[in-house]
């Protein structure tokens, strides 16, 4: 045995933290998993903030080694809070790095376990609150969304951005927020959507878990993804507004996401016998669910359900019709954004790439390896400006490849990409990839 | 260290207050490298532009402040850790391609380029740029000239040293020097090759691309020992079969490849090799058969071609996953380094298991079996210290058996600090000494990457040097007392191309081929050989060199500078230094990056920097294109030479040549 102490990054406050993390090759603290890490360097050149800096602080390598001296008291992190914090906070989450890394060292999820340490804020504090609503009030949020939408379609955010209201500390993000939100959805498609709970099924087989912005902001993302399901024949009951715990998870207090994955849980465990399998739209969400055991290390019991939720959890592709959809305009380019938190590896990537390739065939454009993907769950509220560069190389390499659908795995990135597509290169537009289904 | 406010004012003025970064977390995060060493520099610079660079040298140099070059901090050696404190100079931002010239066969690319990068400009191009070390996804060409980095295809097409053309390059002091292969005197790029950033910083390369290879065939050889298929290796040089790559592995690596990556290698055999040829069809198809013949002769277990594109890639995409396969294994993997010629190769490997097993350390052993150079992948956990301690004692172990086997303690990862002290065991003091030269040369403060590449109080830890044969004692007391009289002095073989009024101190008795050794495919011979002499006993032993069949010697036709296109041949070197010492650099070793390329520096000096006494070369099983010889002109001096020649020869003994007449 190892005749070292693993130390911890914030030993006083275990509770914060994961206690340990489930890799490829087993379960290993963070301090464990950090110092995995043999500073090959694989992971620079696929690293989109490496890409635009050229400098180790903004790398996975730095990144990870930051994380290693913070463990093992080197860097005193409170003495340098602000650069720690900066160092963190650029990073996407994305796992480009993981993905070209030997070791398949999960740089993402020792920012998160960094960022419990330093108890960093990412997000802008009103955004932050309101959005925290979701898990902790849902009835609450709902309102609050509604209301939101309601008075944008008034004008009155447009009259705030005119006023400048918007451009006041802590509210700068409501300009971004307006800009990439769509306008008013197509009423029929609304309706259709908040009918389509009428038609709940009473003895389902299986539950649909709408991203937030199917739910409310796209409702062509949800009823798209509901005719794939029908079409499996499929009877599916919606949880509507429920939140997974992803949000607390990378911008929160674990602690809560904990909690709202037991109501998750057991919300699922007493719906039809309690195997049904959950279905989501957002590839965050179905990542973050695959992964949700290690939540629960401590906790053998909770574990094994977090175990059971996870291997229950399908994504749109695990629910694609053998079948070619829809004839495939032969004109068109198409590509794949896989802009994800975590991960660019597994199944579902895999899926994605396959049925663009069939259904596309010579007009499916592959991504080179440095090809950028938008950043994905809401980093354009963290770092605005890397957001913006990151986003342009995006659309460089889309108006390169001469590419007219870009098709995503959440509809987040859907409406992030669209914004810089309608501004820089309208020839082109993004859409979540279950919109193939019409 | 601590850098005065004064010279951190002048370089915030020089690069911007935002490229200089003194904050903790800066400053630790650029204390590393791929190995295991770590030091933490005073200040870090991000150089925003090629023109900054000289500027930001001038003060560093005003002020003696040290400084280390770092591009993608990728080697394994520890070159960019600052051991003296001071300043890194990071050049990942200078990463532009700024021409491509299919026409002419070259690109211009700053120094951070990334390899890969300019790998994926030029294969659209139907181009190619040959060395491929197995990071060129993240090095840059910068740190691949630095480290004269190599890869798979060195066999048949060299490492990065032959595929320079041009560099710009900034000495320590901010003095700017563009060397071309096409100047007269000695070979400066690839003196840069191999020299860590001790002698500068590289700002700019014109760099030698390729016409990529349109038939490509690639083969899967299983055999039921290592020796078997380092025999194969030898047996086709033999045959004048130059393969595009050789790569082998032992059983350790298919075992750890198949298990990870299911390249669908066969985990029984003991060695396996993967072979590729290109050229035209028929010269394919030709080949494949003798190769096939080869490898059942050395008892070939399964001999597979690869008969898709797919299958090709399949066969590579386990190579490129041994790195993969360990690392995933322990925290830490260790990448061993050592070259020896080809025909040690099988004892060498058996050394290196036994000090492996000794050690009870897990290794696996891969190697470039075309070049001799071998990589054992040592798996291990920093953080345990005994552990560690036995890894560190074992890769020292595994170097010296690589010297004892008349071999190199690095063959293209460089020297860094990591192997920094078995240095005193490859060379001795005076070729040590001349390394020092050539830094103090260079760098007379020592603040370019300080304390690397040479070792420190070498003198008492050498080996002694063997005794001088009599021919080279008797030039060595003639060269004493020419020095004692103060009489200058100019080195001459067969005289035809010196036309000189300076005393000459001939060559001619140093005219013994020493060794035509057709199992390495070298050759050694005495400076003062006649080239008609030479290459007369090498056909007799049905071998060719790529030596012209004229006049003169072959030290005169080296020292010249009339013969560039033979200077990637040339392995090997002795010489007599102005002082009187006696160097021996290089051998039969196809690749060497320990120290200065001291082979290159003597190419084309025009017996400036000493006598030549001896050379071991690339010799070949079947006729090859003959080197053309050019033009005897004298060679233009430059700063950096003048330099030199005061470090080795203060006293003038050795005089630039003046004039000369047609070789």
């Amino acid at each position: 045995m190892p005749d070292f102490f693993a130390p911890k990054l914030d030993p006083l406050h275990p509770q914060r933290h994961l206690d340990a993390l489930d890799t490829p090759f087993g379960k290993r603290s963070v301090y464990d998993s950090v110092s995995y890490c043999t500073r090959c360097g694989s992971c620079q050149q696929a690293c989109p903030t490496y890409l635009l800096t050229a400098q180790e602080t903004f790398s996975p390598r730095g990144r990870n080694q930051l994380v290693r001296l913070a463990a093992e008291g080197k860097l005193n992190l409170k003495k340098n809070r602000q650069l720690a914090e900066k160092t963190l906070n650029t990073c996407l989450l994305c796992g480009r790095c993981t993905q070209a890394c030997a070791g398949k060292i999960p740089t993402a999820e020792h920012m998160l376990e960094l960022r419990r340490t330093l108890q960093s804020r990412a997000l802008p504090r009103l955004l932050f609150g309101l959005l925290s609503l979701h898990g902790s009030h849902p009835r609450l949020f709902s309102a609050w969304v509604k209301t939101g939408l309601w008075l944008r379609r008034l004008g009155v955010v447009t009259l705030m951005r005119r006023c400048g209201l918007t451009r006041l500390a802590g509210l700068q993000w409501v300009n971004h927020a307006d800009d990439i939100l769509p306008d008013a959805p197509d009423r029929p498609q609304r309706t259709a959507w908040k009918q389509k709970d009428v038609l709940l099924q009473q003895e389902p087989t299986l539950i649909y878990l709408p991203s937030l912005e199917a739910d409310f902001f796209m409702p062509s993302v949800a009823l798209s993804t509901l005719t794939l399901v029908e079409q499996k024949k499929h009877r599916v009951q919606i949880w509507h507004n429920t939140a997974s715990g992803l949000f607390e998870y990378v911008y929160g207090d674990i602690r809560q996401s904990r909690r709202l994955l037991r109501r998750l849980i057991n919300r699922r465990a007493q719906t039809a016998g309690g195997s049904l399998p959950l279905l989501t739209d957002s590839i965050d969400v179905y990542l973050f669910l695959r992964r949700s055991p290690q939540l629960f290390t401590d906790w053998p019991r909770w574990r094994a359900k977090a175990e059971e939720l996870a291997k229950s959890v399908l994504f749109v592709t695990d629910v694609w019709p053998r079948a070619r959809l829809t004839q495939p305009d032969k004109e068109t380019r198409v590509r794949l954004d896989a802009s994800a938190l975590f991960t660019r590896e597994g199944a579902p990537f895999d899926k994605a790439h396959k049925i663009l390739q069939t259904q596309f065939k010579k007009n499916f454009v592959e991504c080179l390896y440095k090809d950028a993907d938008t950043p994905a769950f809401g980093y354009s509220f963290v770092r605005q400006n890397l957001h913006h560069k990151i986003c342009m190389s995006a659309v460089q390499g889309i108006a390169r490849t001469q590419t007219g659908t870009v098709f995503t795995l959440s509809g987040l990135s859907a409406l992030e990409l669209n914004f810089y597509l309608k501004r820089f290169y309208p020839l082109a537009q993004a859409d979540h990839l279950t919109r193939l289904n019409g | 260290m601590h850098i005065p406010p004064a010279a951190l004012r002048q370089l915030q003025h020089t690069v911007g207050k935002d490229n200089i970064l003194t904050d903790d977390i800066s400053l630790s995060l650029y204390a590393y490298d791929c190995s295991l060493s770590r030091t933490r520099p005073d200040a870090l610079i991000n150089l925003p532009s090629e023109e900054s660079i000289s500027p930001v040298l001038r003060i560093l140099h005003q002020y003696a402040i040290p400084f280390v070059p770092r591009a993608a901090a990728t080697n394994h050696a520890g070159s960019c850790s600052a051991l003296n404190g001071g300043v890194i100079l990071n050049t990942a931002g200078l990463n532009r391609i700024l021409q491509i010239n299919t026409r002419e066969g070259y690109a211009l690319v700053q120094t951070g380029v990334i390899t890969g990068d300019l790998q994926d400009k030029l294969a659209p191009l139907g181009f190619f740029y040959a060395p491929d070390p197995a990071s060129e996804r993240v090095c840059t060409l910068g740190g691949n000239l630095a480290q004269n980095a190599s890869g798979a295809r060195c066999m048949k097409y060299g490492g990065t040293i032959d595929h320079i053309l041009e560099a710009d390059f900034v000495l320590p002091d901010g003095t700017e020097m563009h060397f071309s292969r096409r100047d007269i005197g000695p070979d400066w790029i690839g003196l840069l090759a191999g020299s860590e950033g001790t002698l500068g910083l590289i700002k700019r390369m014109k760099v030698k691309i390729l016409p990529a290879a349109k038939h490509i065939k690639t083969f899967l050889v299983t055999f039921p020992s290592l020796a078997d298929s380092v025999q194969t290796v030898s047996d086709l040089a033999a045959q004048g079969i130059i393969p595009r790559c050789v790569e082998a592995m032992d059983q350790v690596t298919t075992r750890a490849v198949e298990a990870f990556a299911h390249a669908g290698y066969p985990t029984n055999a003991q060695a396996l090799l993967i072979l590729e040829l290109d050229g035209t069809p028929a010269q394919i198809e030709r080949e494949e058969k003798q190769l096939e013949g080869i490898c059942l002769h050395n008892h070939a277990q399964q001999f597979i071609p690869a008969k898709t594109e797919a299958e090709r890639q399949k066969l590579w995409f386990g190579r490129r996953a041994a790195y993969a396969a360990m690392a995933r294994l322990a925290p830490n993997v260790m990448v061993g380094d050592g070259t020896v010629p080809r025909s040690e190769l099988p004892r060498a490997l058996e050394k290196v298991r036994r000090i492996l097993d000794e050690n009870h350390i897990y290794a696996s052993l891969l190697f470039h079996a075309g070049d001799g150079n071998f990589h054992p992948q040592i798996v291990f956990d920093e953080r345990h210290k005994p552990e560690t301690v036995r890894v560190t004692r074992a890769i020292k172990e595994i170097l010296q058996a690589c010297v004892d086997c008349g071999g190199t303690i690095s063959g293209e990862h460089g020297i860094g600090v990591e192997k920094r002290a078995v240095m005193a065991y490859q060379y001795d003091t005076p070729t040590l000494d001349l390394f020092t030269h050539i830094k103090h040369a260079a760098d007379p403060l020592g603040i370019a990457n300080p304390l690397k590449l040479i070792p420190l109080d070498y003198a008492s830890r050498t080996r002694e040097p063997a005794a001088l044969p009599p021919a080279l004692q008797q030039l060595s007391d003639q060269l004493k007392t020419c020095r004692q009289a103060h009489t200058p002095l100019i080195p001459a073989g067969a005289n035809t191309r010196l036309h000189a009024n300076t005393r000459t101190l001939s060559t001619h008795t140093l005219c013994r081929i020493v060794d035509i050794d057709k199992t390495n495919y070298t050759a050694t011979a005495e400076a003062g050989v006649l080239l008609k002499d030479l290459t007369t006993a090498l056909r007799g032993k049905n071998v060719f060199c790529a030596l012209p069949d004229g006049p003169g010697t072959l030290g005169g036709a080296f020292a010249s500078g009339c013969v560039p296109d033979f200077y990637p041949d040339v392995l090997g070197i002795e010489a007599l230094l102005p002082d009187g010492s006696y160097i021996r650099y290089g051998g039969k070793l196809m690749k060497n990056a320990a120290g200065y390329h001291l082979t290159r520096l003597f190419a084309g000096s025009q017996g400036t920097l000493g006598i030549i006494t001896r050379l071991t070369f690339k010799i070949f099983a079947t006729p090859v294109a003959r080197a053309e010889a050019r033009r005897f002109q004298p060679a233009v001096s430059n700063p950096l030479w003048e330099a030199l020649k005061k470090q080795l020869d203060p006293d003038g003994l050795f005089p630039a040549l003046e004039g000369g007449m047609d070789a």
